[in-house]
């Protein structure tokens, strides 16, 4: 069973803690003769695919390497300007690898800030008063549990489809929440959790449910 | 008949009123949830009339002689039958166990000597109970709220006439220094050579 993030929402629906667990790594690297095919985007941080998809390379996804060697934002690890490597004929053939871009925080913060409506509008939607909102949005390659507490706090695990009991593991959860977060002189509330026994103790929970099941918790 | 069925209820009840019975002990145990929160709330409000870390310390520091001071006489009565410890090594083990247990629930993990210094002792706790579910942030790196418990230390022996400091230290988890005065190291050395 694999875990992929678990989030935490305040109850004003600010983004107070993430956890990336086991992200999968994509990434695909492909040898591209003169001229280059795909049309990138050469932004000031980062040189992104804008057209042209090919080989699982997507619009979007950013280039990490050229023949090998890792790019830091749009130089080479050796000081070459990516643009200018790109351009040049004589470089190719030329291996780029491309991967997924890793989320910012900034962007985290973003979509956890979405959420909070999203869940609100699922629960006027209700033709029943006080329904409880979103608690599982599955799809096709992941599904998100959601668990809002009645202080207005929202849990969230992001996980691999199929998996029963994550409503334990999100109570789970709450339960290091009010011990080791609530009960922490030095936290305020609805500011960003920095407990180092609370990242201790949810890691060991993860690392313990990925090796033996949710059934397998300590209640 | 109706005699009768008044006879049965008085039979009934239980020939011991409540109030022949002993006093029951009652529950010993607190939610350590509780403890937590309320200990929580003693460092925060200690923090909002301080400025600096070492201020602090010493605020918890103060509250917990408050503590010990008003245990010291309760536990001798309770445990030892109200005699006092004369002795400098059995007043410490005294505080290891007997005031620990009562205190805590459990032992604290060692009693040691300093080998430089005879007045200095440690009392060392790998996981001390006030600090179960806190975590100090990096800006305060040298804060260890367990000076609460050397502050109810320090009382506890001061107050049995073994004048001390004690100061609260990370170290194999939190080390408890204890550092005595010179006439009670004197004063213990006399006696044993009685």
């Amino acid at each position: 069973m694999i875990i992929y993030g678990v989030y935490i929402v305040s109850k004003s629906g600010g983004l107070i803690f993430n956890l990336d667990n086991n992200v999968p790594r994509i990434e695909h690297e492909k040898t591209f003769t003169y001229p280059l095919d795909l049309v990138l985007d050469y932004d000031s941080k980062k040189v992104s695919v804008s057209f042209n998809r090919k080989d699982g390379i997507n619009v979007g996804h950013v280039l990490v390497a050229v023949n090998g060697m890792p790019v830091n934002g749009v130089t080479l690890d050796d000081g070459r300007d990516v643009r200018t490597t790109l351009d040049a004929p004589e470089n190719y053939p030329i291996n780029l690898k491309f991967s997924r871009p890793k989320m910012t925080t900034n962007e985290k913060i973003f979509l956890a800030s979405m959420f909070y409506p999203l869940f609100a509008i699922a629960s006027q939607l209700s033709p029943e008063p006080k329904s409880s909102g979103i608690e599982i949005l599955e799809a096709d390659t992941f599904t998100l549990h959601c668990f809002q507490t009645l202080t207005g706090i929202k849990f969230i695990i992001i996980s691999e489809t199929g998996l029963n009991g994550i409503d334990l593991l999100l109570r789970k959860v709450y339960e290091l929440y009010s011990d080791y977060v609530l009960k922490n002189p030095f936290y305020s509330l609805e500011m960003p959790i920095r407990c180092e026994l609370f990242d201790n103790k949810l890691q060991e929970l993860l690392a313990q449910v990925e090796k033996t099941g949710i059934s397998n918790i300590d209640k | 008949m109706e005699k009768l069925e008044a006879l049965k209820i008085s039979s009934m009840r239980p020939r011991s009123n409540i109030l022949d019975r002993p006093l029951s002990k009652g529950k010993t145990e607190v939610s350590q949830s509780i403890v937590a929160l309320l200990f929580s709330e003693i460092v925060q409000y200690s923090q909002s009339r301080v400025f600096t870390v070492p201020e602090l310390q010493t605020r918890l520091h103060d509250l917990g002689q408050d503590v010990g001071t008003r245990i010291i006489d309760l536990y001798f009565v309770r445990e030892r039958s109200s005699k006092r410890e004369t002795k400098l090594t059995q007043m410490l083990l005294f505080v290891k166990t007997t005031v620990w247990k009562n205190l805590f629930g459990k032992e604290a993990e060692k009693l040691e000597h300093a080998n430089d210094d005879e007045r200095t002792y440690y009392i060392i706790e790998k996981e001390p109970l006030v600090n179960t579910f806190i975590s100090v942030p990096k800006d305060k790196g040298s804060l260890n709220c367990a000076n609460f418990t050397a502050g109810i230390v320090e009382a506890v022996l001061t107050n049995c006439g073994f004048p001390c400091k004690v100061t609260a230290h990370w170290h194999k988890g939190t080390t408890y220094m204890v550092k005595f005065e010179d006439f009670v190291i004197a004063r213990d050395k006399q006696m044993e050579e009685k």
